[in-house]
């Protein structure tokens, strides 16, 4: 699904953020991406969403270098990757339900095919009781499970996250990587970064380890 | 964007049903293998349209000092130009006739008869220069000159009719210097007494109404800019305060076209609404001037109404001004997305 071919970043042209990445994920798979904070774990997942192109090397993502995407394709391509973020970056101006559903409005579906599959991820979530709720009366933890509910509304082949138990208690945080464990399992290829080694340990998944934007560590793998 | 999703279905919606799963590969082309049948895009994508038209009129409306003011702004910068090309285009009148005004006038002498004066004119109408001619006995010019002064009592009171048998002469070609050279000959025909032609003052009027054109265009093009600016710098401010708005949905795969749309539709909004100020402005101005031109115009007893603008006036004013908004939305836009990157 996703492939590291001798990739490296630059910024600036002096400082290097990743070198010499080498990995392959396959279809389905779940993985971890830990290292400290500056280790490189946000560039990598942003050069598999294409905000930032290698430097040197290819990403090719389902077989398809996405450096070659013509930037009118790049909308589409996104499209097909659900993103959660550490500050799951909600539109405080709306309610939870037109949040989860504004992937499905860029989309185009129709309302009543919105409606229904926005409901269903929220019960996925367990928010739906909310959706007429704003962001801003939410709880961390639930905040979080609304971005989680927008990144799968697609139905997305591959799905990102970063740190997205940056700021939950460990109760919380275990219970949002079950959510992810339960994507995982009907077959999208999930990759987390997070640096929450106890956590990510106990959970028994593939786990790349960054330090200083080199991989220096790729075990639990089948 | 829309905040009305779920409110509106349509019956056909098979062809929407159910996405696939597993992967989608992105292909190098054809970029649209996520999206829907083509009637479905199509459906959605004037469902959007709808949504953004909708929801930019509510925000505007939401903030109904600031849009006011906005457009009249607008307004204000389009009525001066409109003003202009109305008193203009009443002038362009004027200008037609002088053009069929440009004739020569040959004076007879006070001996000839009214017979002689029909033989002259048949004499005159020969020339091969000479396209129609007129005749104007000496009575039937005293008639005329009474009618246009309305000076009965002053007129009765002069002993006989002082005034000449005149024709006037409509030439082929009105061109000042042909005209000149065919004055210069008339002039020494038996019987008559003077030719005149005053070409230079029409000459000078042209020159006037060409002047009063080129400034109403400079005046228009400028204020058209000032229009540009006042609706760019306002979707300027809508863009940086939706900026999160814009990241986010850029990141979840956006288009472009997406969003700009609702920034579009708000400088179409202005537009119209700054068009239809405009009007309401024009036409209470030409209602409030009305009543003293008509007086200041009866005083010299002509009959003159101030130019309106009409149906296709009014329709060129409120089209050219929704125009201006929607590309001031458009530069706005395009200039501010382009430093708009998600983080």
């Amino acid at each position: 699904m996703i492939v590291f071919e001798h990739v490296g970043k630059r910024y600036g042209g002096r400082f290097e953020a990743l070198a010499h990445l080498n990995f392959h994920i396959r279809r389905g798979e779940m993985v971890f991406l830990t290292g400290h904070s500056g280790a490189g774990k946000s560039s990598l997942l942003r050069l598999i969403m294409r905000l930032e192109r290698p430097s040197r090397g290819r990403v090719l993502v389902a077989g398809h270098d996405i450096d070659r995407l013509h930037s009118s394709q790049l909308p589409f391509y996104r499209r097909q990757i659900g993103v959660v973020f550490q500050d799951h970056q909600l539109l405080f101006d709306r309610s939870i339900f037109h949040n989860v559903a504004l992937p499905l409005e860029i989309r185009g579906l129709s309302p009543r095919d919105t409606a229904r599959r926005v409901r269903a991820a929220l019960d996925k979530v367990g928010l739906l009781h909310r959706e007429k709720a704003l962001p801003i009366e939410l709880s961390g933890g639930e905040q979080q499970r609304v971005g989680i509910a927008r990144a799968v509304v697609n139905k997305p082949a591959l799905l990102l996250a970063d740190e997205p138990t940056g700021n939950l208690d460990p109760q919380l945080s275990a219970d949002i990587m079950r959510l992810f464990e339960d994507f995982h399992h009907i077959g999208t290829t999930v990759m987390i970064a997070s640096h929450d080694l106890a956590l990510i340990a106990r959970m028994h998944h593939r786990i790349l380890r960054l330090s200083d934007g080199r991989l220096v560590g790729d075990e639990g793998g089948v | 964007m829309s905040r009305h999703p779920g409110q509106r279905q349509s019956p056909q919606r098979a062809a929407q049903k159910e996405q696939p799963k597993t992967a989608q590969v992105p292909r190098r082309k054809g970029a649209q293998q996520h999206t829907t049948k083509p009637q479905g895009q199509w459906r959605a994508w004037l469902r959007h349209h709808r949504a953004m038209c909708l929801d930019s009129a509510r925000r505007l409306v939401h903030q109904p000092v600031g849009s006011v003011l906005t457009m009249l702004a607008i307004a204000i910068a389009l009525v001066l130009p409109s003003a202009l090309w109305l008193t203009l285009d009443s002038a362009k009148l004027v200008d037609a006739e002088l053009d069929a005004s440009a004739t020569l006038t040959a004076y007879l002498d006070h001996s000839v008869s009214d017979a002689e004066a029909g033989r002259i004119q048949e004499a005159l109408s020969a020339q091969p220069e000479v396209s129609s001619t007129h005749l104007i006995t000496a009575d039937k010019g005293m008639e005329e000159f009474q009618q246009a002064l309305g000076l009965d009592d002053v007129l009765d009171r002069l002993d006989g009719n002082p005034l000449p048998a005149a024709v006037v002469i409509a030439p082929k070609q009105p061109d000042p210097d042909e005209m000149e050279a065919l004055a210069e000959r008339l002039r020494d025909m038996s019987g008559i007494e003077e030719v005149r032609l005053d070409l230079a003052w029409i000459e000078r009027l042209r020159q006037l109404s060409e002047l009063g054109r080129r400034v109403t265009l400079a005046l228009a093009v400028l204020f058209g800019l000032g229009v540009l600016l006042v609706v760019g710098n306002t979707i300027r401010l809508a863009v940086e305060n939706r900026r999160k708005e814009i990241e986010v949905v850029t990141l979840i795969g956006a288009t472009h076209a997406f969003v700009r749309r609702p920034f579009l539709y708000s400088g179409v909004w202005y537009g119209l609404g700054g068009g239809l100020l405009a009007w309401g402005l024009l036409t209470l101005g030409s209602g409030w001037l009305a009543a003293p031109v008509a007086a200041l115009a009866k005083s010299y007893g002509a009959h003159y109404t101030l130019p309106s603008l009409g149906v296709w006036g009014s329709i060129t004013l409120l089209v050219c001004s929704t125009l201006l908004g929607w590309l001031g939305a458009w530069i706005a836009v395009s200039r501010h997305l382009a430093g708009i990157r998600p983080r």
